[in-house]
């Protein structure tokens, strides 16, 4: 996969820098980064993830030796197609609200037998070890592609969980005083050359929300909505926030709802 | 106005506290409980209930160790100020606002030989990195250097390398405004304690909070105020 994969991402990194050329102007840096993300869009190494995500999940694996098919990802055991599109919800089984990733967790060690403590550990790829879960959370959300986010938010602990959310995407903190926020509550800002979505645009609350699990060129791996969640605390020099933690599915429900209607294109390809 | 926050902090954390123990308790079951009106946890504040999920359902890594000394649980706890500009979503009213300058110029320390500028190639170092305060495993090592500024990520300072938008351009600031008493007074105040001229400002209070010292802050004035300096050039 590696082997396949270097020439490939050459091939789309020198057209995207074709592309990318005269562009000292951040408004035409934002256009070209447009562009590139199509060119990227027809060879997306996300792709490989998709793939290798399929085969995992109905494979089976742990101690107990099964699939993934048996979990119910909210739409019933083993059905896949739309499941994403509705996460964050409770789960009665669970007592709980999860998001994809949580619920994933939650499979994989009641059906499948993992160690729970050890898939949170190994849920990011580092430079070393490339994570089951990126592969995972892509292949599920991809089978929604082409369907609106829709959360239920009609379960008490779906909308307890939504407010949670709102208050903590405005809870300031730490050292410099930020929330998520911050960055994400004006428009056409930038934090360094990196775009920021303005969480008061619905248009681009959508677009954003409906292309994660992405491709990060700069990480050479799919990352999912709950590195999103890490990767803005860390920079916001707080806590490390836990892998699949309430406080992050708070924030990951917050933030779908405010998407509602986006349509799931993933994996999408970022920076 | 702080001693008032504070009880009144430390009282919803008894009683969020108390409810959420009677959730606990109830377990998965609580949703029910709460229709038939024996738990109700919709009658919590969104900020009452957010507290608690962070301090009390490991969220959060809060034993991690800080640079500043402390743990991470220090961190996530706001002062009066953070709490609220939060609840405010950063509009205070006019009565707020006024109480938030006064304590902002209340909590100014100066230098004790007055405010001189420092050498603007150390500044620019401070102003385009982004080293301090990280945690995770790779925590940033300030026994090593003391942290960065960060200025570049919100603002555009010398023209040859862009920097954020998320703060207003900074580029050519010696060049417009020259180097008075009153300029750097008002520069050493926006970075010390910026609330004193905008309260609920998204910029943080590098003074105040430690991040920078008196010589980092006159190093990142150089750095804005020279002549030499790339940002007035």
């Amino acid at each position: 996969m590696r082997v396949l994969l270097l020439p490939i991402l050459l091939a789309c990194l020198g057209a995207g820098l074709v592309l990318a050329q005269p562009a000292p102007v951040p408004e035409e840096g934002a256009d070209s980064i447009a562009d590139y993300r199509r060119m990227l869009r027809e060879g997306n190494p996300g792709e490989l993830w998709v793939a290798r995500g399929q085969q995992l999940f109905h494979a089976p694996r742990g101690p107990n030796a099964v699939s993934l098919e048996a979990c119910d990802l909210g739409l019933g055991a083993g059905v896949l197609d739309g499941a994403y599109a509705a996460l964050p919800r409770y789960f009665e089984d669970a007592g709980r609200v999860q998001d994809l990733e949580s619920r994933l967790v939650h499979c994989m060690v009641n059906l499948q037998g993992f160690d729970r403590a050890q898939l949170l550990q190994d849920a990011f790829s580092t430079g070393e070890r490339e994570s089951d879960m990126e592969a995972l959370a892509v292949y599920v959300a991809s089978r929604s592609n082409g369907m609106p986010l829709d959360v239920q938010l009609e379960h008490p602990r779906e909308l307890e969980l939504y407010r949670i959310g709102e208050t903590l995407f405005h809870r300031r903190s730490g050292p410099l005083d930020m929330s998520c926020a911050t960055c994400h509550s004006r428009e056409s800002r930038r934090i360094r050359l990196q775009t920021l979505m303005n969480i008061n645009s619905p248009v681009q609350v959508r677009e954003v929300m409906g292309s994660w699990p992405t491709y990060r060129v700069s990480h050479g791996t799919v990352r999912t909505l709950q590195h999103r969640m890490w990767d803005c605390h860390w920079q916001m020099r707080l806590p490390d926030v836990e892998y699949v933690s309430d406080a992050t599915v708070a924030l990951i429900l917050y933030l779908t709802e405010q998407g509602r209607g986006g349509v799931i294109d993933v994996p999408s390809i970022r920076r | 106005m702080m001693t008032l926050n504070k009880t009144r902090f430390a009282a919803g954390l008894a009683a969020i506290t108390l409810m959420l123990l009677v959730t606990a308790c109830a377990g998965p079951e609580s949703g029910k409980a709460d229709a038939s009106g024996k738990v109700d946890y919709t009658k919590m504040s969104a900020k009452e209930l957010g507290e608690y999920l962070i301090f009390e359902s490991n969220s959060f890594r809060l034993d991690m160790p800080t640079q500043e000394g402390t743990t991470a649980r220090e961190r996530m706890m706001q002062d009066d100020l953070q709490m609220l500009c939060s609840q405010t979503r950063n509009q205070p009213s006019p009565e707020q606002a006024g109480r938030i300058i006064a304590e902002a110029r209340a909590s100014m320390k100066y230098p004790e030989g007055g405010i001189q500028l420092g050498d603007w190639q150390r500044g620019g170092n401070l102003a385009w990195g982004g080293f301090g305060f990280r945690l995770a495993d790779q925590s940033d090592d300030h026994s090593r250097r003391a942290a960065d500024g960060a200025c570049y990520n919100c603002h555009a300072l010398s023209p040859q390398r862009t920097g954020g938008s998320l703060g207003p351009s900074l580029t050519g600031y010696g060049k417009s405004r020259g180097d008075s008493e009153a300029t750097r007074r008002f520069i050493y105040e926006m970075i010390y304690n910026p609330h004193a001229y905008f309260p609920c400002t998204n910029m943080p209070r590098m003074g105040y909070k430690g991040v920078l010292n008196e010589q980092a802050i006159a190093d990142i004035m150089a750095y804005l105020l020279h002549p030499d300096s790339p940002v007035n050039k």
